[in-house]
Parts: structure tokens; sequence; C-alpha cells
């Protein structure tokens, strides 16, 4: 048992390390998905925020000042770039569309936790180079931040990572009979935007609206940590996160075992 | 063919094969010599296929209501193979070959029937019995193409749980014999196909799997490196034994390489014996002036099925 799970560690080590490996093959790629693309980003939101202030001509939305907007819209791009997968997405959809899961499952391990420790370990390195912005951009304009709160903010995040992968694998497990479902991503990842937090902090929808989304284990990708360091969350609010992702990967889990299992029993080992 | 699907017995016709499990997913504890390793009993699968007519209108009706046909890919196939053999498969485009070894080695599930591989259903991707086969698919690449083979061997020493350094060793060993060392650290999307195909022959048999499945391993190479991969495998397979399941549309691998033949046609197996026994037979049915040789036996049967189609 104890062997097995040693095993299981370093297989999953390493596919962590493929997912880096593979991506600095291509550098400037690599370094304009994890730097650029945040600051654009958070350049976008910093600017809505400036012009939603100036436009309402008021110093606080919701009981909060522009520098809270402009923290959480800084720290938002960062968190939501750790929250959301569309590159692995695609590849588990391609790879099963294509064929070229073939060589994945005749091995001995599974493609769950294949494409999850590769998710993992793309989204560790990507976000110990891209946290630079956000803390020196924070500190330069003293942005509200309590940097004491940001490990355990990315954490939640990390958490909340394991079910965003399980919901691809959902996703994926249905190109198993559907084949092109390319589609289903985009339009899942714009619920989330929303649902997140990406797009606007969570408590400026109304009640009973608030109350039901930031249950939701979605918060827990951007609302909560992003609140939690920004200090629009309470702890205590903050640590249901951890318990509705808990909630929701049993439930999406299970799901997902179910569609795989009735996917594989019906794929036709396409191609070759 | 009888089986106790979670682990505790299984037996394959026992007078050949016997192997008893401790608890689920354990290795098997003894297994009698000139065992069948392989062994399916009514084996089918069925495929069905959308059907679209042709033009606009038919596209919009099939937003609606569309229209599938069922296919037979494999029927009702019965097979027993020995350890340690060589099995040419050979038939026509679509005849059901590769959906057989797909079937096989646990990429596609039947439809109906059953299959025992090292005493295991392979559609059940115990990873006991993953560990134990390995199939190489001449279109298809198996191992990493953005990174360079000695990081895809490096994975694959993790995924099969091998010694780092007995695999760099065996790595070395296979490359030298293969004429490619000089590529193992070039990202596999640069190589040219037949030194792709190399270093997708040292992936499969890093494990030294018990069972190796071939599809068209030397399919689209030129004649050099044809006889060069052939020689490697018919000297691979004399040193380590390996059962081979090998197709391949170029007749002079399976007269190489195969002690056996297994024919098959529109998803039927129509024969199974010996290269030398088929010629024979073959050549006893032709007028007495006339012997043909094995590739010339094999053309002809695969004109008469593209006929028949």
């Amino acid at each position: 048992m104890k062997k097995s799970f040693a095993v299981f560690l370093k297989r999953n080590l390493a596919f962590a390390k493929l997912a880096i490996v593979s991506n600095l093959e291509y550098r400037l790629n690599y370094f304009v998905d994890a730097i650029v693309q945040p600051l654009l980003t958070t350049g976008i939101e910093v600017l809505l925020w400036f012009a939603v202030f100036q436009g309402a001509h008021t110093t606080t939305i919701n009981g909060f000042g522009r520098e809270y907007y402009l923290s959480y819209a800084l720290w938002g791009a960062f968190f939501a770039r750790i929250a959301t997968s569309w590159m692995y997405e695609f590849r588990m959809i391609e790879e099963i569309s294509s064929g070229s899961i073939n060589s994945l499952i005749v091995r001995p391990m599974s493609f769950y936790e294949y494409y999850l420790s590769q998710l993992l370990g793309y989204k560790f390195i990507t976000t110990i180079i891209s946290m630079f912005v956000p803390v020196i951009a924070a500190w330069i304009f003293d942005l509200p931040t309590i940097y004491s709160r940001i490990p355990l903010a990315i954490v939640l995040c990390f958490y909340y990572l394991i079910l965003v992968h399980t919901i691809s694998f959902i996703v994926s497990s249905i190109a198993f009979h559907l084949t092109k479902i390319s589609s289903f991503t985009v339009a899942k990842n714009l619920l989330l935007w929303i649902l997140t937090g990406e797009l606007f902090p969570l408590d400026l929808i109304p009640d009973p609206f608030k109350k039901i989304i930031i249950t939701l284990p979605f918060s827990s990708g951007v609302f909560l940590p992003v609140g939690y360091i920004t200090n629009r969350v309470t702890h205590a609010e903050f640590m249901q996160g951890f318990v509705s992702v808990t909630i929701g990967l049993v439930l999406l889990n299970f799901l997902g075992a179910v569609l795989w299992k009735k996917g594989l029993s019906s794929y036709t080992g396409t191609g070759a | 063919m009888r089986s106790h699907h979670h682990g505790q017995y299984l037996a394959v016709d026992s007078i050949c094969f016997i192997k008893i499990l401790g608890n689920s997913g354990q290795s098997p504890i003894f297994y009698k010599t000139m065992s069948i390793v392989i062994e399916t009993k009514d084996l089918s699968r069925v495929f069905k296929t959308y059907q679209k007519p042709e033009g606009l209108k038919n596209s919009l009706r099939g937003i609606l209501k569309r229209e599938y046909t069922s296919k037979i890919a494999l029927d009702k196939t019965n097979l027993k193979i020995e350890s340690g053999k060589i099995i040419g498969l050979v038939g026509a485009n679509g005849a059901g070959k590769t959906t057989l070894l797909k079937m096989l080695s646990g990429l596609v599930t039947p439809s109906s029937g059953d299959a025992l591989v090292l005493g295991y259903r392979p559609w059940e991707r115990n990873y006991e019995f993953l560990r134990q086969i390995s199939i190489l698919l001449g279109q298809k690449n198996q191992l990493w193409w953005d990174i360079s083979p000695v990081d895809s061997y490096a994975l694959l020493a993790r995924i099969y749980d091998l010694d780092i350094t007995a695999t760099r060793k065996r790595v070395q060993d296979l490359a030298e014999m293969l004429q490619c060392s000089h590529v193992l650290t070039t990202q596999l999307r640069r190589l040219s196909l037949g030194e792709r195909m190399k270093m997708e022959i040292i992936g499969a048999l890093l494990h030294e799997p018990r069972i190796l499945f071939l599809d068209e391993p030397t399919i689209g190479l030129d004649i050099v490196a044809q006889e060069n991969i052939r020689n490697f495998l018919a000297n691979y397979v004399k040193e380590k034994e390996p059962t081979v399941i090998l197709t391949s549309h170029y007749m002079d691998d399976i007269a190489t390489l195969a002690d056996r033949l297994l024919l098959i046609s529109k998803g039927n197996i129509v024969y199974q014996g010996t290269v030398d026994e088929f010629v024979t037979n073959s050549n006893a049915e032709l007028a007495q002036d006339e012997k043909v040789d094995f590739e010339e036996v094999i053309r002809r049967f695969l004109e008469t099925e593209s006929r028949i189609r």
C-alpha cells in the first residue's frame, strides 16, 4: 500500500514536471501567457473601475472606496489566472476527439490524475512567476492588501482548481459521444467568469442571489480569496469556501466517474 | 472459458492456463508453461456511424434527426494464442485487424463476447495488466510530441515504476541497436518519420512487455528503414520472447517475423495456422505447374477481398 502510494506520488510529480518542461519548450508563448495576459486583464479591470467611480460621482460603492476595487481588480486578475483552465481542457477534449488518448489509456495511470497533475504543476510555476505583478503593484500604489492572508488564499484557490479540473474532466467525457465540444468550454468559462467573481465582486449582487452565489463552490476561485486579501470577506466566510469546494468535489467526481466509464465503453479507438 | 471476476480465481481452459490471484489487483501467483496468454470467446464489436446525405437541406434535417448505420467490425471471434508466439494479423483495410488489436489491448470495449489477456479482461484496464502489455500504433504517436525522447522515457519510467538508472541504460542499449542514439535529445516533433518510429519502438519496449501489439510498425518507411526495424524486432523477440501480435501491409514483415498467421476478412478469422502451411495449402489448390510465394498468396487473397466488398 505504502509502495503503491509512493509510486503514485512519483508518477504525478513527473506529470507536473512534464507540464513545466513542455511549456518551457516554447518560452515566449509561456511568458506571454504567464505575464502579459494577466497584465492586460489587470489594466482593463483597473480602467473599468476608474470609469465606474468617475461616472457614478461617488467615493464608495457598497461601502468600499475606489482603492478597494482597484485592489480587487489587481488580485482578481491574478487569482482568475490560477482558477481558470482553458488550455488543459481544450487538450483533454482534443485527446479524446482525435484519438491521441489511445497512448494514455493503455498505460498504468488515469487520465484524470495525468491532467490534474499537469494542471497543478503548470499553475504552480505560473503562480510563482506572475505573483510579482500584483505584489509590486499593490506595494507601489499602496492598495489595500493583507499580505499575511495571501498564502491561505492561494491554498483555497488551488483546492478550487481541483474542482475546475473535475469540471474539465466531465466536459471532456462528453467528447466521447459528441466529438466537437469546445463550445461547451467557452460557454462554461463565461458562466464561471461571473460565478467566480472575476468580472466584479460577488457582494455587489443583490440578495437573495448574492447569498446563493457566494455559497456555491465557484466563489472560492476568485471572490473568496481576493475578498479575504482585500478585507471584504471575514475569516469564517472564507473558510466556508473549503467546505463548499469539498462538497462540490464529491458530487462532481461521482458524476465524472459515471460519465467517463460510459464514455470509455462507447469509445471506438478513433484513428489508426 | 470460466472466470470469477473480482479476483480470487481465474481459469481459462484449465489444461492450458491457470492463474490464481490474491486480492484484486495483485500479480498472478503462477502460470503453467506453454500457456495460452490470449483467449477470446465470441468477441464482437459493432460500430454505429452517422450517415449524412449530401446537401444543406440534409444538414439542417440532421439537427433534429440523424440516421445511423451499424457495421460489424469484428464478428464472434474465437482465438487462442500461446505465449512467446509472433502472430501476423493480415487482412484488407477495414477487415477488423485494428479493432481486434484495440480490444485485446483494452482500448476498445467489445459489444459482446469475452476475452482474457494474461488472465485479465483488457477493457477493465487493470494496472497490473497494463504494466505487462504495450501497443504501438504506427499511425499515432505514443510519445510526447513537444519534448525530447529522453524526457519521454524518464516519464515512462515513472509511469511503469522502473528504476531510472536501469532505464537510462536500457534506452542507450536499444538506441544503439536501432542506431539512433544521436536523436535521443531532439524534440520528437523535429524528427523524421523513421527516427520517430525508432523512438516509439524504444518507448514501447522500455518496460519489457510480455505482450506486444504492433499495428503497422513500418508504415510509411523506406525499404532500408523497414528492414532495420524488422531486423531489430526479430532480434528482440528472439532474446526476450514476448508474445507479439503484428499487423502490417508489408508482407515481408509478416513473412520474416510471424510464427503464425491469422487471416481476417470482414470481421471474421478465416485462417489460423503457420505461414508455411498457408502457402502449402494455397499451392495445393493451384494448377500443378503454378507455384506462388507467401506475398503472392496474400496479394491474391486481398484482391479477392476487395472484389467481394
